[in-house]
């Protein structure tokens, strides 16, 4: 594998590494605030500060 | 009785949302300055460019992984003092242990990478790597005793008192190089030592370490704030399975 191969791949794969992580972490945070009816509050309540999707 | 869910309980403020933007800003930029701006090495030749995701992502596990320790140590030793029992602490400690882990990996895989490229194999058994990859499985050990069913406060003490027997190897990981003659090079930065790199390597590689950082503290906000969700729900579960007991117990009387 040449250098500079090997530097993509790295950077690449190390990307993939976080971003697929950070994904998972906003991911159930999404899903577990719509279990509680966090989520679901947008539709109810517009107005209310509680309306703000559990994502970022 | 469970707490019911505000905006309190979300995984995102308008603070984390700004926090946000700037680490992706921040990535893009040591992208830059890492892949394009920074000069090859005269010896490594573009292979150095891993310097800047390596040599980060293990300070960032180290630096995660300390902060896994004093939490456990706060949650072990005076969570009586605390109205929540500890369980900031506790948290704190859990999604620090994550970000850590997941950063611990990246130091694995561009290490073993850049092991290819300059040593000739993407790896060896000596003192770094061996207790690098210790350092990664015991973590990985610490957040699988984190999610054994059991009650919240006994899980919190066993986890805690796991991480704190697992630091023991974090100042063993980063001295190896001068404890032990090993095929690793030693510290690119050290305190009271001079810097092996100088110019715009240096500043690139303390930058990549600012940006990395900055990723790393959005991760651990987020993941704290989901611990506290999940946290919630079981409790939810928790109640409504002793209120459908109790139901019964009323038809049945």
């Amino acid at each position: 594998m040449s250098e500079v191969t090997t530097v993509a791949t790295g950077w690449g794969l190390s990307f993939v590494v976080v971003a697929t992580y950070a994904l998972w972490v906003v991911g159930r945070g999404k899903t577990i605030g719509r279990e509680l009816g966090i989520g679901g509050r947008e539709e109810l309540e517009p107005e209310s500060d509680s309306s703000k999707p559990a994502d970022s | 009785m469970t707490q019911v869910p505000d905006s309190r309980h979300m995984t995102a403020t308008t603070a984390t949302r700004v926090l946000g933007t700037v680490a992706l800003v921040a990535v893009v930029l040591m992208g830059l300055l890492g892949l394009v701006v920074s000069p090859a090495d005269v010896v490594q030749g573009q292979a150095v460019r891993m310097l800047y995701l390596h040599v980060p992502s293990i300070w960032i596990a180290y630096g995660a992984f300390v902060l896994t320790s004093f939490s456990s140590a706060l949650f072990l030793f005076r969570s009586r003092h605390r109205h929540d029992g500890g369980r900031h602490h506790d948290r704190l400690a859990g999604s620090a242990a994550e970000v850590g882990v997941v950063f611990a990996g990246v130091t694995l895989v561009t290490g073993m990478l850049w092991g290819r490229v300059t040593w000739g194999t993407y790896w060896q058994w000596d003192a770094r790597l061996t207790t690098t990859v210790l350092l990664f499985v015991t973590y990985l050990g610490y957040l699988a005793l984190r999610r054994l069913p059991a009650d919240p406060v006994i899980r919190g003490r066993r986890a805690a008192v796991m991480a704190l027997i697992s630091f023991v190897n974090v100042p063993i990981v980063h001295f190896s190089v001068d404890w032990w003659r090993t095929l690793h090079q030693k510290a690119s930065l050290s305190v009271g030592r001079r810097p092996e790199i100088t110019g715009e390597m240096y500043w690139t590689l303390l930058y990549s370490t600012l940006a990395v950082t900055i990723v790393a503290s959005w991760l651990i906000v987020h993941r704290y704030r989901v611990i506290r969700l999940e946290e919630l729900r079981d409790e939810e579960a928790l109640e409504a399975l002793i209120a459908s007991r109790l139901r019964e117990d009323d038809v049945q009387a």
